[in-house]
């Protein structure tokens, strides 16, 4: 009887103790990425930037990076999942379908994924699903060739892309399409990791007037390889990725801006830390043109030999000239 | 026009040949002298890579950086046979130990899971600038240079399997037994040898991270498997029991399959083949060729019954 009050005793005296602990714990939110380069980096940047301006200042991080590995991806999911985030979030399509995967109870946000529903991470962008909502970096692929064909006028166009990943294969379909629009060549190669990057590169460089990289992931993490067939044989390169595009060499950039979509994926799961679910929230697709950016490197192009008409100038937003990046 | 062509795609595929034609030499040691399946080369070959990378990026002596990472293969080889040695692990299971462990430890070394060395100085951009003024093309003036580094890592290992301890090296992978009534402990040659392989391995990453301008920890996905294709391959072109030979045939090997692969990957398209069907093609074109080793094999033996032991 003694021991029995006791127990009820100390179970009233920590009941308290674990309700006062909820309402003063932080707001843990997982944030998976699947590599760390400067794209997906400042994607983590801008949700961490929004939220903190948003007045989120009791919110306890859990970073992880999955390094390029998809069994990573998987063991992340399931830390966040043992962890009981209040909001998983994962950047790039593999670590987003891992977590979507693995998580069916915790709301689930995904940035910087090309197409949610062929990745199977919503059935309908136009709506969202019990715990996945997120933002699209669907890249304007039609716009990015329409771009290049005003600077340069190219016959041919290469893509190199992963054969193994979701949202580079959409990619290269709408290229596909874009070039049929516009009446160039569509020359392709596919890679599967990046060891190949540097030989499909050197298959296709001789058939081809420019070389269009999307936001391929294993291909960005081997640009440095495509840069240099591609400069050794004068070839321009065209980059969906402006703000990795700075310490690369390509003629031009255009794409959003990364750490802007970071800013609208915090802003998705303040709403959701506010309490709005996720089966009202649609996919959010970049369309703002305030949020594209266009990066002409005028060194590169004069060593192409290439002359960026006027108009082109004025509308980017980012030069890069003498080797000094000015910012408009 | 057709030949102008096969020059083409020969100077594409003879860096990555040769390039990969050391590595091929690394696994050689271990699958046929040493009778030692060793995996650690997936993990070793971006090893190479990483520690070449780590030091490009620092401005660090890029001679030293090479030897350092040469050194840093032969730790992981000689991990990799220790694990085999003193905890009794077979050494296929000992290789994939290794390599999973070098996955953590390359992304320690390059701070990440990538780091871009362009516009960096390198030992191949110091070969480039070296003969800047004689108008060879670059292309070539790398393919010269790698064929030397090759020559020099085949002859040193030719050499070194005609002194005492090479030999024994490659009577151990025959006949443990004869080793052990020598007085030799083999253990220590499994060391040496699955180290030297290693090292050798790790060596061709290097060069390969300075000629693809970047280093990745994904780089060795699936290498051992190109690296034991030049071995077969090799040994199909070249018959022979002759060291000099041998490390000749695997080079030979090497370069073959990058042919062949870039000619998939330059004119499949006319023949509806995907870049992602060539491994496939790889996989077909090795059954061939031991399909028909083991035929002529065959065929030798009930022909000559006398001699034995020479082929393969």
């Amino acid at each position: 009887m003694k021991k029995l009050l006791i127990i009820i005793f100390s179970l009233i005296l920590i009941i308290p103790v674990f309700s006062a602990e909820k309402k003063n714990s932080k707001i843990k939110i997982g944030i998976s990425k699947i590599v760390s380069h400067p794209a997906l980096d400042s994607v983590e940047k801008g949700i961490k930037d929004e939220l903190k301006e948003m007045g989120y200042n009791n919110i306890k991080y859990d970073l992880q990076n999955a390094n390029g590995d998809i069994n990573a991806a998987k063991m992340i999911a399931e830390k966040f999942k043992q962890d009981k985030v209040n909001v998983a979030v994962g950047i790039a399509t593999p670590t987003a379908q891992a977590l979507v995967g693995t998580i069916t109870d915790i709301p689930i946000v995904f940035s910087a994924v090309t197409d949610p529903e062929g990745a199977g991470l919503v059935r309908n962008t136009q709506k969202g699903d019990a715990n996945v909502t997120g933002v699209s970096d669907l890249t304007p692929v039609e716009q990015q060739i329409h771009m290049l064909k005003k600077i340069i006028d190219i016959k041919k166009l290469g893509i190199i892309y992963s054969s193994n990943e979701v949202n580079s294969i959409t990619i290269a379909k709408l290229t596909k399409k874009a070039c049929k629009m516009l009446k160039i060549k569509y020359i392709e190669a596919t890679v599967v990791n990046s060891a190949e990057v540097k030989m499909a590169a050197e298959s296709i460089i001789d058939r081809v007037d420019a070389i269009y990289i999307s936001t391929d992931n294993t291909v960005v993490s081997a640009f440095s390889s495509v840069v240099d067939v591609a400069t050794r044989r004068k070839i321009p390169i065209m980059s969906a990725d402006p703000s990795s595009a700075a310490k690369i060499d390509v003629l031009a950039a255009y794409g959003f801006n990364y750490y802007k979509m970071g800013r609208v994926t915090g802003k998705v799961i303040a709403e959701i830390l506010e309490g709005k679910k996720t089966i009202d929230m649609p996919t959010r697709y970049m369309t703002d043109q305030d949020s594209l950016d266009l990066l002409i490197n005028l060194d590169v192009a004069k060593n192409l030999n290439i002359d960026i008409p006027k108009y082109i100038k004025d509308a980017a937003t980012i030069i890069i000239e003498n080797g000094k990046i000015i910012n408009k | 026009m057709i030949f102008k062509q096969i020059i083409n795609i020969l100077i594409v595929a003879a860096p990555y040949g040769l390039i990969y034609g050391i590595m091929a030499l690394g696994v050689f040691i271990t699958f046929r002298i040493l009778d030692f399946p060793d995996l650690t080369v997936d993990g070793s070959f971006p090893l190479g890579a990483a520690i070449m990378a780590l030091f490009i990026v620092n401005g660090f002596n890029l001679y030293i950086a090479l030897f350092i990472s040469f050194l840093g293969g032969i730790t992981a080889g000689i991990i990799t046979a220790s694990i085999h040695n003193y905890i009794k692990v077979p050494g296929l299971l000992a290789g994939i130990i290794t390599m999973i462990m070098l996955y953590s430890i390359n992304i320690r070394i390059l701070g990440g899971s990538n780091l871009q060395i362009l516009k960096r100085k390198t030992i191949l951009t110091n070969i480039i600038d070296l003969f800047n003024k004689t108008n060879i093309p670059e292309e070539l003036i790398l393919i010269i240079f790698f064929i030397i580094i090759v020559i020099i890592i085949k002859l040193l290992l030719d050499l070194f399997f005609h002194t005492d301890l090479g030999l024994t090296l490659r009577a151990m992978g025959d006949n443990t037994q004869m080793v052990l009534n020598q007085g030799i402990n083999p253990d220590i040659l499994k060391l040496i040898g699955v180290g030297m392989s290693n090292g050798i391995v790790a060596l061709s990453g290097a060069f390969f991270a300075q000629y693809q301008k970047f280093a990745d920890t994904n780089l060795g996905q699936g290498i051992i498997i190109t690296g034991l294709a030049s071995v077969i391959i090799g040994e199909f072109i070249i018959r022979s029991n002759k060291i000099f030979l041998i490390t000749l045939s695997v080079v030979l090997g090497a370069t073959i399959i990058q042919t062949v692969e870039i000619t998939g990957r330059m004119y499949g398209a006319y023949v509806f083949l995907k870049p992602t069907d060539l491994k496939l093609i790889k996989g077909f074109l090795l059954i061939v060729i031991l399909g028909i080793s083991i035929i002529l094999k065959q065929r030798k033996k009930t022909n000559k019954k006398i001699r034995t032991g020479l082929t393969l």
